[in-house]
């Protein structure tokens, strides 16, 4: 090959990627309003998103998967929280996880509180060609499981509660709960858990449909 | 060295040096936030603080190696002075002072949040006008002889791409999906292009002169190469649009074009080694030739094959999002641009300070120090990204717990982190000693 033919090479192969990023990015442009449900982009998740850009949240935790990788990923974290349960925490993150890998406090106003939390609830609506992917783990049925537990799977409570030595320290140990508490009990608490502790910064599962609460209640009531 | 004004680069790698050093002290108290799960520092410097200025450190060192490559480079490619060294002494301390801005304005909360363009605006403005300078100042002294060598007008390219893409990542935009798709205009073209660009014409430059092959061939192969790596790395930006709201098609776009990435580094492998294989000068500066090699040897495995290894959409949406980034992050920034800044370095200094012969042996030891180490700790973020791929994404573990699986890996990546810092303390005591040397010249 000539230098002549190695300088083509470098011109005709940087166009050609130039061009089809070019087009590429014309189309994408396009499509990104709908699959950002554009219209629920409200001033409030805009002033949410400076908010999470001025606390440099992105640098410890991934957004989009891009990011620290210090603190969970934040793309679909209120596809299973209560927007009142992470109002709460942002007051005081450190009460509520008051061990081990901390986030700090940061002080946030109510209104930033209220700005952050419609930005990640607008981020949960991205379409994000579905990632991060759901487990194997929860996508294969497990044979002959209590449908209680599907439903403590699903609705992610190890998050804040140990079980049989998994899981999060923000809510008591449920390992023997059955042996602690009635069913009874159990389920005003999922209903609502300000019901035993007004202090209680467990959100409410009264959303869920009576079954599964049937469902889970059984199911924690019987660990004993 | 053939002119007097290439003197100013000393000053440029003096202070990548510093702060390359500066980095490494970040990296460990940023490392130690995840070996030790109790953090003393929480409320003076948490963790995004540490790893915006460990980052920033890491962006800035590189660029003033750049810089002090391209003012070593382009005076004896045009064959002239520069153009004004009183500019390039002037634009090095205003990067400084934005640099030193950024960091102390990010210890007291002030951030513009988007990972690597931490930056508020009023300092990118000033990082604007640093670019401007020192692009005004290359060109002029480019336009002196108007001696267009290959080399040169590669350089050139990717000086101008370099400056050009960081005015994607200036402004807010309301949508985070449209934040994050120009912001890989700046990340990824710059590291899979601007970078690149500017990375091989030095690379050729120092091989020509250490190797005295013919020039002919050396800018042949620089035009296939960076050819190769602009058409398999502008279109390659799609492996970052596979899961942030950009359409499916990203998901192909992406993974053919990135799959074809290891390609162009590859042939950078061969091509070095024939350089050196077919040497017609006696090579006395033996340390820099190795930096060369290691260069292209180690930005082969940590560009190339760390970055092929996640690049597929299948194997990507387990892995994206997990250690397994942060172990190919590290690994080819060290390989692909702190290695050819060391390569330029060690070519240059000596020639700036007038020393035909020198000891190397202190080089050396710097040299397999850092590269063994970085390699353990590529090694160990590995293991911990893929333990967090296995319990997290697969068995759908929460992430808090998950992280209490990887510890033990994240104390041998920290323990490692203490060895490439011994090996850079080598390096640094290394360059004061170079620099020092004049007076016997």
């Amino acid at each position: 090959m000539t230098k002549a033919q190695a300088k083509a090479v470098f011109y005709w192969g940087t166009a050609l990627s130039t061009i089809i990023l070019l087009v590429l990015t014309y189309n994408s442009l396009g499509q990104l309003p709908k699959r950002t449900n554009q219209q629920m982009l409200t001033a409030e998740v805009a002033q949410g998103k400076w908010v999470w850009q001025k606390h440099n949240c992105n640098d410890c935790h991934t957004i989009l998967g891009i990011g620290g990788y210090y603190a969970p990923d934040l793309t679909k974290e209120m596809a299973h929280r209560d927007p009142g349960w992470v109002k709460n925490f942002l007051k005081d993150p450190e009460k509520i996880f008051p061990s081990g890998r901390q986030m700090p406090n940061l002080h946030l106003t109510d209104g930033e509180i209220t700005g952050l939390v419609a930005f990640l609830g607008w981020v949960n609506g991205i379409d994000t060609n579905n990632w991060p992917p759901k487990p194997f783990a929860a996508s294969v049925p497990v044979q002959g499981e209590n449908p209680g537990e599907a439903v403590f799977r699903a609705q992610g409570c190890s998050s804040c509660h140990l079980l049989d030595g998994i899981g999060g320290h923000a809510g008591p140990d449920l390992t023997r709960v059955g042996a602690r508490r009635s069913s009874q009990w159990i389920e005003e608490q999922l209903k609502n858990p300000k019901s035993h502790n007004p202090d209680s910064i467990m959100p409410g599962f009264a959303k869920l449909p009576e079954k599964d609460i049937e469902d889970l209640t059984s199911y924690l009531a019987g660990l004993k | 060295m053939k002119y007097e004004s290439q003197k100013v680069a000393y000053k440029y790698f003096l202070f990548a040096t510093l702060l390359f050093a500066l980095q490494v002290v970040f990296g460990l108290l940023t490392g130690a936030k995840y070996v030790w799960n109790f953090d003393p520092l929480i409320h003076i410097l948490p963790f995004n603080t540490s790893r915006a200025i460990h980052i920033n450190l890491l962006v800035v060192w590189l660029l003033m190696g750049f810089m002090g490559g391209a003012y070593y480079l382009v005076p004896e490619e045009a064959e002239t002075e520069i153009y004004s060294p009183w500019l390039a002494n002037f634009q090095l301390y205003l990067f400084a002072a934005i640099g030193v801005a950024a960091i102390a304005g990010y210890i007291a909360g002030w951030s513009w949040g988007m990972p690597f363009l931490e930056q508020p605006t009023i300092l990118k403005a000033g990082i604007v006008v640093v670019a401007l300078l020192f692009l005004y100042n290359i060109f002029m002294t480019m336009l002196k002889t108007r001696k267009w060598t290959t080399i040169q007008g590669v350089l050139l390219g990717g000086l101008v791409l370099l400056a050009v893409m960081f005015l994607f990542g200036v402004f807010f935009m309301k949508n985070l999906a449209t934040q994050y798709y120009f912001w890989w205009w700046v990340i990824h073209l710059w590291v899979e292009g601007a970078w690149e660009l500017v990375t091989a014409a030095i690379m050729a430059f120092v091989l020509l002169k250490l190797t005295g092959v013919d020039r002919e061939r050396i800018e042949k192969w620089l035009y296939i190469e960076v050819g190769l790596v602009l058409f398999t790395g502008i279109a390659g930006i799609g492996h970052h649009y596979y899961w942030i709201g950009t359409p499916g098609y990203w998901l192909w776009v992406g993974g053919i074009f990135s799959a074809l990435e290891p390609a162009p580094i590859l042939l950078m492998v061969a091509d070095t080694l024939k350089d050196v294989r077919d040497r017609k000068a006696g090579i006395t500066n033996r340390i820099a030739l190795y930096w060369a090699v290691g260069c292209a040897v180690m930005h082969f495995f940590g560009a190339g094959v760390w970055g092929f290894a996640q690049t597929l959409p299948q194997i990507n949406k387990w892995t994206h999002g997990t250690q397994v980034t942060a172990s190919h992050g590290h690994f080819a920034f060290f390989g692909a641009y702190a290695m050819l800044n060391l390569t330029m370095v060690y070519f240059a200094l000596p020639q700036i300070k007038g020393l035909k012969e020198f000891s190397q042996r202190l080089g050396f030891k710097a040299f397999w120090t850092m590269n063994f180490f970085m390699i353990m700790m590529v090694l160990s973020l590995t293991v911990a990204g893929v333990v967090q791929v296995y319990f997290q994404r697969i068995m759908g573990l929460d992430y808090l717990t998950t992280q209490g699986y990887m510890r033990l890996w994240y104390a041998a990546f920290g323990a490692s982190g203490l060895g490439f810092a011994a090996g850079c303390l080598m390096y640094v005591v290394d360059f004061f000693r170079l620099g020092k040397s004049t007076a016997k010249s």
